[in-house]
């Protein structure tokens, strides 16, 4: 079964349409990457997919329709980070990562043994449990998206979507973030959605493209399938020249 | 411009004229009109009317609606905000506010004219408000929730003064209201000099205005003194509304509605904008006074033609929000640097609530008496316990329910600025207040009590509508509840203008008090109080979550809209109960919850207990204060507290991160 069998996929704002008939599917277990040019609708899909911007058109995850999922069962099965993460004033590390946890006991549950456990094991698998009694807006900008990682591990859920989670890092923690959420899908076999600007970071860390231009559907395949010339060119409308590195792997520049 | 307003526009003009012409010609037959040059000696009395009363009031109608309108088009141009004016920028008040204080305080001042002394107030007003803006970017929300904050503070203090001058009160409260009553052309000459002025120095800003609108940095880029134009424009637009403030009085919202005409007629850039802005302020104010005289008819006026141009701004606020652009992400709003976190709470909250307990035992067992203080012994105490037991207990709830109305609100917006007097539960529960004074023949408290809570429901309504749009961010919400303060203290003015016994009750109760409070109502207030707190801390893994925003609290599967409406509901309830004991201005709401977060609760739970703990205490002392302070008289309670808790809020918002 697919994670998510989009169908006829439709989102309007006044006077622009955003996406355009998209059908898609995509595989389960997988870290997948969402690519395109400004304003392709890459964002914009992803928030479809979190429920957090209504849709027309058919959206199934795990073969039930959006609609149908209850908001707690959906959190529970999938997690979803914003581009810009909110300030956590006056917050510890593992308060905030302990707010994972709200999907499974709600407003008036109690905070169980299943739940400390829970968030202990998600600070370990992020390596944030060192500074667990710090405040979130102490630390550094890699550090603190390792925060916000291990809240939605915290979550429990198999999937997870990202909006562009290293769009405010330096070089080193870009690759870091990347590198812990690859990490996280291919033990545990979660499956990952993540919006990314950078052609060689989605090739590198990711298992599957998915390319936008102009609200439609450009292509999807494998990293190899992406890294080509004509390709690229025909995603960003610029022509484009893959160069291959020492061990193999293709790399992409502007020609 | 669009072909809509192709056939609006001269419609309006057709409108206005008419109107004038048809209430003239009732007034005396046109056939009998003074012609120009006018000399009073041959004329009749009803030509001398005609001559320096409703011909120079329909003049100066389009003169001061076209100053207003030409002054928010400045202000709009320059802040790069489409919801700023005179009014929702707290200038207007500010005058207002000097002028009261002028005529009781120091009436020499006024020997030379209103002018300089509403100058003067609406100076103060502009420069507090555009330093409180400057520290956060100019942000167009925070901007005018910073200027209605400064603007409902400058009227709160003139309701004060006034009330404790009543012989003033009537001449202050129809110039409050913005009457345009002639007697002469001398305010039409004043502001015919005013607007030429204001038009020449409009066409000299216009280019800077329009570099401007290419952002701060952008016409820094292109060598424009950011700051100087800036502070020119802005004293520019004060001026021009100060001028009609000094002349007229306080006539709110055209300043807002007819820059958004212009704007929607389809003017293109800053020259069409200025240009386009007075004339239809112009219409505006014309067929809004044409209005209020028909209305009138020939009994006199009913109420002041301000009044009706502030009804306006309420609904026209409310259809503007959707069209603000330039939302502030979470966090830009924060106001201070990190506030330190305790590692044991509950410690903190003990001694609290001991304190707390302790203070209201000091409190019933001192007091002031004729030449000194007193220590009452066993049997006065036995004496006075059921007269002070209530109003302390009462005192004590109001102030712990408005609180936690404020760290309620305050979560739900991640907003440091929100409090119940923002939302507008407190307007709306003030104008229910004075529908029952004005509607039922000598009400009793309970009717009075059913009121003001059926106000505050409907006003919670309105911006429960708007909270349940999910897309609708935070600071919206408080914009749609500071539209519905607005709408709330036009119906007011308005009634009050009346001028009457109704008039004083409201005026009264608008500043709040404590005295006549009875034991089952305070502790009908008490359980209240509590029973909120309950359901508050109940709610704390949603306000836990709230402050991260509407991206995050969904992603966790929170139920946005639900949680949203049960949070504001609450909110509602409590302002709407402690409002009726003390008014509807207190600014508890406002500094319980920042005050239990500087000393360190930080967690939802402590932190709620807390602000419930502070904002208990802080009523008690504001009560003993008013009690105390002007003896053996008695301050009103609201007042004092809003006295306190203005200049906190200005401190509050002049120091910020940024």
């Amino acid at each position: 079964m697919s994670l998510f069998a989009i169908e006829d996929l439709v989102v309007d704002v006044p006077g622009r349409r955003l996406l355009d008939g998209i059908a898609l599917d995509l595989p389960a277990g997988r870290v997948i990457a969402l690519i395109g040019h400004n304003g392709s609708g890459k964002s914009t899909l992803l928030k479809v997919l979190a429920r957090q911007i209504p849709a027309s058109g058919r959206v199934a995850f795990e073969g039930r329709a959006l609609g149908d999922w209850h908001a707690r069962d959906y959190a529970r099965r999938l997690a979803f980070l914003p581009q810009t993460t909110p300030p956590a004033e006056g917050m510890l590390v593992r308060e905030l990562v302990a707010l994972g946890r709200y999907p499974w006991h709600g407003a008036l549950g109690r905070f169980g043994p299943r739940d400390h456990a829970a968030v202990a094991e998600a600070m370990a698998e992020c390596g944030v449990a060192a500074f667990a009694d710090r405040l979130v807006d102490t630390l550094s900008g890699g550090e603190r998206q390792r925060v916000w990682l291990a809240m939605m591990v915290a979550q429990g859920a198999g999937t997870l979507l990202l909006d562009e989670p290293i769009s405010a890092l330096d070089i080193a923690h870009q690759v870091e973030v990347l590198a812990l959420v690859r990490r996280m899908c291919h033990a545990e076999n979660r499956s990952a959605v993540i919006v990314l600007h950078e052609v060689n970071m989605a090739a590198r860390f990711c298992d599957h493209v998915v390319a936008l231009k102009g609200g439609r559907l450009a292509m999807q395949g494998s990293p190899a399938d992406l890294m080509r010339p004509a390709t690229l060119q025909d995603i960003y409308g610029l022509p484009m020249q893959v160069l291959t590195r020492d061990d193999g792997t293709p790399i992409a520049i502007p020609a | 411009m669009r072909p809509v307003l192709r056939l609006w526009l001269p419609l309006a003009v057709v409108l206005s004229v008419a109107l004038w012409l048809v209430l003239a010609a009732r007034m005396l037959p046109v056939a009998q009109w003074p012609a120009p040059p006018f000399d009073p000696q041959v004329m009749s009395l009803d030509q001398i009317l005609m001559a320096f009363g409703m011909m120079p009031r329909g003049v100066i109608a389009l003169l001061a609606g076209a100053a207003l309108g030409l002054s928010g088009a400045i202000l709009q141009a320059v802040l790069r905000n489409p919801v700023a004016d005179p009014t929702t920028l707290g200038i207007s008040a500010g005058a207002q506010l000097a002028l009261v204080l002028a005529t009781i305080l120091a009436p020499g001042l006024l020997a030379w004219g209103r002018w300089p002394v509403a100058m003067t107030g609406a100076g103060l007003a502009a420069a507090l408000v555009l330093a409180i803006g400057a520290r956060r970017g100019f942000a167009p929300v925070t901007m005018v929730i910073a200027g209605m904050l400064v603007g409902m503070t400058a009227s709160a203090i003139a309701t004060a003064v006034t009330l404790s001058q009543g012989q003033y009160l009537l001449s202050l409260v129809i110039w409050n209201g913005g009457s345009l009553v002639q007697q002469d052309w001398s305010g039409v000459q004043a502001l015919a000099l005013v607007l030429a002025a204001g038009g020449i120095g409009a066409a000299l800003l216009a280019r800077p205005l329009r570099v401007l609108s290419l952002g701060v940095e952008g016409a820094g880029g292109l060598g424009l003194n950011v700051a100087v134009v800036r502070v020119t424009a802005v004293a520019l637009a004060a001026w021009i509304a100060a001028s009609v403030s000094a002349e007229l009085g306080l006539i709110a919202f055209v300043g807002l509605a007819a820059p958004a005409l212009a704007r929607t007629a389809g003017a293109r850039g800053i020259e069409q904008f200025l240009a386009l802005s007075p004339p239809i302020g112009a219409l505006i104010l014309s067929v809004c006074d044409g209005l209020v005289l028909a209305i009138a008819g020939q009994g006199g006026e009913m109420f002041p033609t301000g009044a009706l141009t502030g009804l306006i701004g309420g609904p026209l606020l409310i259809w503007l929000l959707p069209r603000l652009r330039g939302s502030t992400p979470p966090g830009t709003e924060a106001a201070e640097g990190p506030a330190p976190r305790l590692v044991r709470p509950v410690r903190l909250l003990v001694t609290l609530g001991i304190g707390l307990v302790l203070a209201a035992l000091i409190l019933i067992w001192i007091g002031r008496v004729p030449g000194g203080w007193a220590v009452l012994d066993w049997d006065s105490l036995r004496a006075f316990l059921p007269m002070r037991a209530p109003r302390l207990i009462a005192a004590a709830s109001a102030g712990a329910a408005l609180a936690l109305a404020g760290a309620i609100l305050q979560r739900l917006t991640a907003n440091p600025l929100a409090s119940p007097e923002v939302l507008g539960v407190s307007g709306g529960a003030s104008l229910g207040y004075a529908a029952v004074i004005f509607l039922a023949v000598a009400p009793g408290a309970a009717l009075l009590a059913i009121g003001t809570m059926a106000g505050g429901a409907v006003a919670l309504a309105l911006v429960a509508s708007f909270v349940s749009r999910r897309d609708m961010p935070a600071e919206r919400i408080l914009l749609a509840g500071i539209a519905v303060s607005a709408l709330a203290s036009a119906v007011l003015s308005a009634m009050m203008a009346v001028g009457d016994a109704r008039s004083w009750a409201i005026l009264n109760w608008l500043s709040g008090s404590s005295s006549a409070v009875t034991m089952p109502a305070a502790m009908a207030l008490a359980a209240l109080a509590a029973t909120v707190l309950g359901f508050t801390l109940a709610a704390r893994r949603w306000l836990g979550v709230l402050p991260l925003g509407a991206d995050v609290a969904g992603g966790l599967g929170l139920p946005l809209r639900r949680a949203r409406l049960i949070l504001i509901l609450l909110a509602g309830v409590a302002t709407g109960a402690a409002t009726v004991l003390v008014g509807p201005l207190s600014f508890v709401g406002l500094m319980a919850p920042h005050l239990a977060r500087r000393v360190g609760l930080a967690r939802p739970r402590d932190h709620v207990t807390g602000t419930a703990l502070i904002g208990a205490a802080l009523m008690l002392a504001a009560d003993f204060g008013a009690r105390m302070a002007g003896f053996p008289y008695e301050l009103p309670l609201g007042l004092f507290a809003s006295l306190i808790g203005a200049p906190w809020l200005i401190w509050l918002m002049m120091r910020s991160v940024r």
